[in-house]
């Protein structure tokens, strides 16, 4: 009885630790951004922001084109996102349920072109998008980030397709329904775990990046939030505290996402993977 | 032929998809067409200015000034962030439609002018106005194989920021004008405050290249010297090699920065009180007065005097920042480009910078403005004996590959001696200025 | 050849006349947006590698060729093998920690209570959600050399020589920090995932070899382990892929000016492109970075290869 107990409270530590290390980083950016100038620099750490000010998120707010870079951040997410499902999903039914020539060319194609670093490739994309007069535009950025985003979801999808029986498909079909009827009814839902598990992936990628938005994007009106969050660092040094408020505002909506869908992520993660 | 409907909808939906993307991928450049257009139809220009640079009112002003001239033409100011400006310009250069105008800072201009990026402006210096008195450094940073590839905007230089309270209190009565009067000051401070663990009497952060060039220089050492084409690196010199000596004394006593942090801190740093001198820019008082980030109420208490030199009553030369402004050569609005950097350049809008942003303006004839500015001027004055690193496209390889910081650092932490160090960062600049592209 | 569903043996001569095109059309949208957008660039860039390619060049928008000159200067270069042995060994330990640690927090999570499980899971899944640069933000600023709370907190434990200290000054140290950073930020979706995965473990199976006398490690090894052993290689495979690329971490934390003895492979392709303009180089240097991926995770990509089948 007695060694249970001890190992309740030895497991309830670990987990005190794990919940320390991972939420300390997380709390001192948000108070950090709630707090004074002379507090944030000062060199007793000052553990909670009181007094605290509103400062550095309203300096944050109000730096010009702030809102313009909401909004072009938003569209540029939702449009990724929902033309890459609808892409890989297309093409991950492909890879999963026909056989065809190439298909073990195209599978080994998709994760080899994972490993390319993203930044040997700006200079060539510019140059590809400045000869279709699409550099500034939030289309050309659009289209850069469905290609970095698609073979990672062709080939999560299709690892979620293949796990799903065939049967289920013939069986409908043999009740009278289309293969093309089958897909829709009875293989998308089931994977419709994919779908989340790869719109996830997908959001963080085009949310989080700064290089390629930077490089590509001039006009002061068409940044993403990507260079906002940048633009606290300037030659003049680092403004901590409004970094921290804007980390904080930025990080927001990833976490919100996340909360949403990260049960359905894992369940489905877990389903695509253990049949291999 | 008969084709069940629902498979015919799904590949339809494919190649719909496929042709809308290319679609827009094609089409949608409606934004770029004006350039490109007829000459005859009215253009768009496009300037990129680093952000921080002009105040917004002097920008304005300038372009109204400017449509006064091109009526039908339009104007668009972009500013772009410092932080990985090269691959931006790099990219944009190599585009179709560079930005017409882009200010440069000066380090960076002869690497692009090599390239072929920037418009050669020899011809058009004339009518450039105070192009006699240009400040000698940054025409220079222009100025390659007796070419101007760019005006000089405004300038940046820098001197010592202190607190008068401190060195009241450590008897100081005048700021040091000689480098041993600031070095023993240094060690008064010292002994005045030093029971306080973090006081810095000379807060020295180990990888400010910028501040300890002038010591380099007042002891008539060198970077580099061009010896009929070929680059020579020269800080292994008896001469640098003592002006580096004597900054290490200085900093071994009476520095407790970052031995291997840069400058980016060290005005917020100085506004947490523990410090009584930094050599900075004029701006950096503001960001020492920021309620955001300093403190404000030090506003009475700063000071600035001149870095002093070896030999009493000369200030050591000190490098001179700052920017130009150029144009790109594959600009298809070359007219107007130059005419908006001629207003920019010249005096009525210079006289603005200088006043409005508080930067040195470009020509030694507006020297003068700050005169009633005790703080002010002693960053005027200073830009006067003023100098510039080598003029040598791959002068920008050399501050990438950290040649200077990192041969700092290993002085200030003594891993390797003043003479070993600076003899190996000479072979590298030397290696690396002249090699080809 | 398309291999017709059983159940369409009814159908028209015209539809399985038709049936090759179908994978092809599905195909086509996304294979489209890549090759346009990614296969050209890439094209170029295995095209650049084989140039002296400079700022000039770049302006006038051509090279000259020289062949494998910049491959051989590579693997010449004893640089060159640093970097590589400090990337392979960077990236080992990145994944080794990430997906041990992630394992024991996983397993920490079954046997947890359910509130404290909720609690450490949106914990998890708080740092999952942060951004990278957020998250380098954070911790730089936290290991500050002045103003950094690590710093205060190990001088009040006794550590004199903390009290301002800069944690970048010995690459060890350095490479420890940014280390900390990545698996930070990556462990909570190996610990999430394997965590559901133990789910699937038949809890039966365990009791049984426990009351037999099995340890715990025996039981891990023998029972949980091989039930979470496909996604535990997804896993792996997919952090080696990652922390090999490594990029914005270590470029952010050191400022944007990381010394050579932080360049890992794709920091030094970078600063050779856009650091001092040697595009060819730069791209050489990528194209290898690749190579070496590929034979890393040769084994994981041919056990895929023989799964899909011909």
């Amino acid at each position: 009885m007695t060694r249970r107990r001890l190992h309740r409270v030895g497991y309830n530590a670990a987990a005190v630790l794990v919940l320390l290390v991972t939420v300390f980083p997380i709390y001192w950016m948000v108070a950090t951004g709630f707090k004074r100038g002379p507090d944030i620099l000062s060199f007793e750490p000052k553990w909670l922001p009181i007094p605290g000010t509103l400062e550095n998120y309203r300096s944050a707010i109000a730096k010009p084109h702030f809102l313009q870079d909401v909004g072009n951040s938003l569209v540029v997410v939702v449009a990724t996102v929902v033309i890459s499902l609808a892409l890989a999903f297309l093409a991950a039914l492909a890879a999963a349920r026909f056989h065809f020539r190439g298909r073990a060319a195209l599978i080994v194609m998709l994760i080899v072109v994972q490993m390319v670093p993203l930044e040997a490739l700006i200079i060539p994309i510019y140059l590809s998008l400045d000869r279709v007069g699409q550099t500034d535009q939030l289309a050309g950025i659009i289209v850069t980030y469905l290609t970095f985003v698609l073979p990672f979801s062709i080939w999560t999808l299709r690892g979620f397709i293949v796990n799903i029986p065939e049967e289920l498909e013939e069986a409908a079909m043999v009740d009278g329904c289309t293969r093309a009827g089958a897909f829709r009814r009875i293989l998308f839902p089931l994977v419709a775990p994919g779908l989340v598990a790869t719109a996830v992936f997908s959001f963080i990628l085009v949310w989080n990046d700064y290089l390629i938005a930077y490089v590509l994007l001039r006009s002061p009106e068409k940044q993403t939030l990507g260079i906002w969050l940048a633009s606290f660092t300037t030659n003049h040094g680092t403004e901590w505290g409004g970094v921290m408020a804007g980390s904080t505002l930025f990080a927001i909506p990833a976490v919100l996402f996340f909360l949403l869908v990260q049960r359905r992520v894992v369940s489905g993660l877990t389903a695509g993977a253990v049949k291999g | 032929m008969f084709v069940p409907r629902r498979r015919r909808a799904l590949a339809t939906v494919a190649l719909a998809l496929a042709l809308a993307l290319v679609a827009a991928a094609c089409g949608g450049s409606s934004g770029d067409g004006d350039k490109s257009s007829a000459q005859s139809g009215p253009r768009t220009m496009t300037i990129w200015l680093m952000t921080g640079s002009a105040p917004p009112a002097v920008v304005d002003a300038v372009n109204a000034e400017w449509k006064k001239a091109h009526p039908n033409d339009t104007v668009k100011v972009e500013l772009q962030q410092w932080n990985n400006i090269t691959t931006k310009l790099d990219a944009a250069f190599a585009g179709s439609s560079p930005p017409d105008v882009v200010e440069l800072g000066n380090t960076l201009v002869a690497k692009y002018a090599a390239a072929g990026a920037l418009q050669d402006l020899s011809g058009s210096r004339g009518e450039f106005e105070n192009n006699q008195a240009w400040l000698q450094s940054l025409t220079e940073s222009c100025t390659m194989e007796s070419k101007l590839y760019c005006a000089p905007y405004y300038a940046g230089s820098r001197a010592v920021i202190y607190r008068k309270s401190m060195f009241d209190k450590a008897g100081i009565s005048q700021p040091p004008a000689s480098l041993d009067e600031l070095q023993s000051d240094a060690e008064k401070l010292m002994s005045t405050f030093g029971s306080d663990k973090r006081f810095s009497a000379f807060y020295f952060p180990g990888k400010y290249w910028y501040a300890a060039l002038p010591f380099v220089w007042d002891h008539g050492g060198d970077i580099a010297v061009q010896d009929g084409g070929q680059w020579r690196g020269t800080l292994d010199s008896a001469e640098s090699q003592a002006g580096l000596t004597a900054l290490k004394q200085l900093v071994d006593c009476c520095s407790r920065a970052d031995k291997q942090g840069d400058e980016l801190k060290q005005d917020q740093a100085f506004a947490q009180g523990h410090i009584a001198m930094i050599v900075a820019n004029g701006w950096e008082k503001g960001v020492i007065l920021d309620p955001k980030q300093g403190n404000p109420k030090l506003e009475k208490d700063l000071a600035a005097f001149p870095l002093p030199g070896r030999t009493g009553g000369q200030t050591a030369p000190v490098f001179l920042g700052g920017s130009d402004l150029g144009i790109a050569a594959k600009s298809k609005n070359q007219d107007l480009a130059l005419d908006w950097v001629k207003q920019l350049s010249g005096t009525q809008f210079q006289t603005q910078m200088a006043t409005v942003g508080g930067v040195i303006p470009n020509t030694t004839t507006l020297l003068n403005l700050h005169a009633d500015d005790p703080y002010l001027s002693v960053f005027d004055a200073t830009a006067k004996n003023s100098r510039f690193t080598p003029t040598s496209p791959n002068w920008a390889n050399v501050e990438a590959a950290n040649v200077l910081p990192d041969m700092l650092v290993s002085i200030f932490t003594e891993r390797a001696s003043i003479a070993d160090a600076t003899k190996e960062a000479s072979s590298r600049i030397t290696d690396v200025l002249n090699s080809g592209s | 050849m398309v291999r017709p569903a059983t159940a369409l043996a009814g159908r028209t001569t015209t539809r399985r006349r038709l049936a090759p095109l179908v994978p092809y059309a599905l195909l086509a949208p996304a294979l489209l947006v890549l090759a346009a957008v990614l296969g050209f660039p890439m094209y170029r860039l295995v095209g650049l590698s084989f140039q002296q390619y400079g700022l000039k060049e770049l302006f006038a928008g051509h090279g000259t060729w020289i062949g494998l000159r910049n491959y051989q200067d590579i693997l010449t270069d004893s640089f060159f093998w640093t970097v590589v042995a400090r990337t392979i060994a960077f990236a080992a330990v990145c994944v080794g920690l990430t997906m041990g640690l992630g394992t024991l927090v996983a397993l920490l999570l079954r046997n947890l209570g359910r509130p404290m499980r909720v609690l450490v899971t949106a914990g998890l899944v708080a740092a999952w959600a942060m951004p990278t640069l957020t998250a380098v933000s954070i911790w730089q600023w936290m290991f500050d050399f002045e103003f950094g709370v690590v710093n205060w907190v190990l001088t009040k434990l006794g550590f004199e020589g903390y009290s301002q200290h800069n944690w970048f000054d010995q690459p060890l140290q350095g490479f420890a920090v940014i280390i900390l950073v990545v698996v930070w930020a990556a462990l909570p979706f190996v610990a999430i995932t394997l965590h559901a995965g133990l789910t699937q473990v038949p809890a039966e199976l365990e009791e049984a070899a426990r009351v037999d006398g099995a340890g715990a490690w025996q039981v891990f090894r023998h029972i949980t382990f091989p039930v979470l052993k496909p996604i535990f290689l997804i896993l792996a495979t997919l952090s080696t892929i990652w922390d090999f690329k490594v990029f914005t971490q270590i470029w952010v934390m050191l400022n944007q000016r990381p010394s050579r003895e932080y360049f890992l492979l794709g920091i030094w392709s970078y600063s050779e492109s856009f650091g001092v303009t040697r595009y060819g180089k730069g791209a050489a240097i990528a194209v290898v970075m690749v190579l070496l991926l590929m034979a890393l995770t040769f084994f994981y990509v041919r056990q895929m290869l023989k799964a899909v089948g011909p």
